[in-house]
């Protein structure tokens, strides 16, 4: 049950409307339609950070499901680990980024290591260490480091906006995780 | 000018500006768009609150200021609040009319001024036949304040709410005839459909209609914006989201932009005829 009331298509507010056109837009836009003005702007900046860019989907989802493991957001790895399989990760692979299992067993490219040993640091707390940095550096360019550092934020955010409002993962989501035998973070 | 003001003077946005002083009421209407009563959460927005919103509605290009409720005279300040709003823009005051005794009625004396109007609900000629609709008295007190508000100078409207199997032709036209005898300017008798929301909706009451059919006037209520005074209803206890514009009112400028923006997004030929007015 969500902290909050979920906006319904029946009370949602005239500018979030189209986002309920095409059925149950999901508890975050659900949620955010109690303030009508965050809406389209939260969405239009979350879409662009989260969607696959000049850094293709594999890696975006390594990221997003890492970083929300890290966080311990339940609702955030469930939805994105089915959005990780849809990406072409392994089951393998997802299990390791939700911290099951061992990275280095599941991953066995240096770029991905590099990545996620620098995601684990981004996502937890203090300076991030050099040696880190330095090797994230080896494997993407500048503006794809720009873009990591801030899928990583924008992802904890996320992470402590759904975990703070308890926000629920939807059935669909859940018979899908059940179906590809991941346990539903609970 | 600013976009509002354009909006405003080429007649896309409607000119006036409402605030839901507070939602309380001593009376509790079978038809009330929020459901008010006495033990409604006052939900107030507060006078300076207020002021500054009339303040920025002039700038922005509005033309006229609404004031209502919940009975927006069970605040101790109201007459100075109106008195205030007033002289930023010209403001209409609704009230049930039930409230004046002695000492507020002397105060609402000062009200008598060219910028401000009061606003007094009256939904049948036959007493009961009001009083099943509005409460015990209803009828015998607004009957006695009009005409001494007119005496005194008090420039007053009359608003008729009612479904058209509850006030037939006949009854309309005592209706008219006795407002008409206390001194009421014939364009000042409002008529008002029962809109199904709030306590109508559980009353079996009033018409549904979609947004586009209400007039986008500017609403504000100490939670956020609306499309129209009849956006903030309350259901349940519950205040409504449906017509909700923005969480935010002040500046008044991000609820005029998004309400503009949504009323230059209305379907072409939509038709907005019904009003709180």
């Amino acid at each position: 049950m969500s902290r909050v009331e979920l906006i319904t298509e029946a009370t949602a507010p005239l500018t979030t409307r189209k986002y309920f056109e095409g059925g149950d837009p999901g508890p975050i836009v659900a949620s955010l339609a109690q303030v009508p003005e965050l809406v389209d702007v939260s969405l239009a900046f979350i879409g662009t950070v989260l969607n696959p860019s000049s850094i293709g989907f594999r890696v975006k989802e390594m990221v997003i499901v890492r970083t929300s493991a890290v966080a311990g957001c339940k609702y955030c790895v469930n939805a994105h680990t089915m959005v990780a399989r849809d990406a072409g990760l392994s089951r393998d692979e997802v299990c390791a980024l939700r911290t099951e299992t061992p990275v280095d067993k599941a991953f066995n490219a240096a770029g991905d290591q590099a990545l996620l040993a620098w995601v684990d640091a981004v996502a937890g707390s203090g300076p991030i260490p050099e040696h880190l940095a330095t090797e994230v550096k080896r494997w993407f360019s500048q503006h794809e480091l720009v873009e990591l550092t801030l899928l990583v934020s924008t992802t904890l955010l996320l992470n402590r906006y759904c975990t703070a409002l308890e926000l629920p993962t939807d059935t669909g989501t859940i018979a899908r995780l059940t179906s590809d035998g991941f346990a539903v973070a609970s | 000018m600013s976009g509002i003001a354009d909006a405003v003077a080429s007649g896309v946005l409607p000119g006036r500006v409402w605030m839901y002083s507070n939602y309380n009421c001593n009376l509790a209407c079978t038809y009330c768009l929020t459901a008010s009563n006495p033990k409604s959460p006052r939900r107030e927005l507060g006078a300076e609150r207020m002021r500054s919103i009339a303040e920025q509605a002039a700038a922005l290009g509005f033309t006229d200021l609404g004031v209502t409720g919940g009975e927006p005279f069970l605040i101790p300040k109201m007459v100075d609040t109106v008195l205030a709003l007033s002289e930023h823009l010209p403001t209409v005051v609704l009230t049930n009319g039930t409230m004046f005794g002695p000492t507020r009625f002397a105060n609402a004396t000062r009200l008598a001024v060219p910028n401000i109007a009061v606003q007094i609900s009256l939904d049948s000629p036959d007493p009961d036949h009001n009083d099943e609709m509005r409460g015990p008295e209803n009828f015998a007190k607004v009957a006695d304040v009009v005409p001494r508000l007119i005496d005194a100078g008090v420039r007053v409207r009359v608003a008729t709410t009612a479904e058209p199997d509850r006030l037939d032709d006949e009854r309309t036209v005592r209706l008219r005839e006795l407002v008409s005898s206390w001194g009421v300017a014939e364009a000042d008798h409002l008529f008002r459909a029962v809109i199904s929301r709030g306590r109508a909706t559980a009353e079996g009451m009033g018409m549904a209609i979609p947004h586009y059919e209400i007039p986008a006037e500017l609403t504000i209520a100490v939670d956020g914006a609306y499309w129209s005074p009849f956006g903030p209803t309350v259901e349940n206890g519950r205040v409504d989201t449906d017509l909700l514009i923005t969480r935010t009112i002040d500046p008044l400028s991000v609820p005029a932009e998004s309400l503009l923006r949504l009323v230059e997004g209305r379907p072409p030929g939509s038709d907005a005829r019904l009003s709180i007015r």
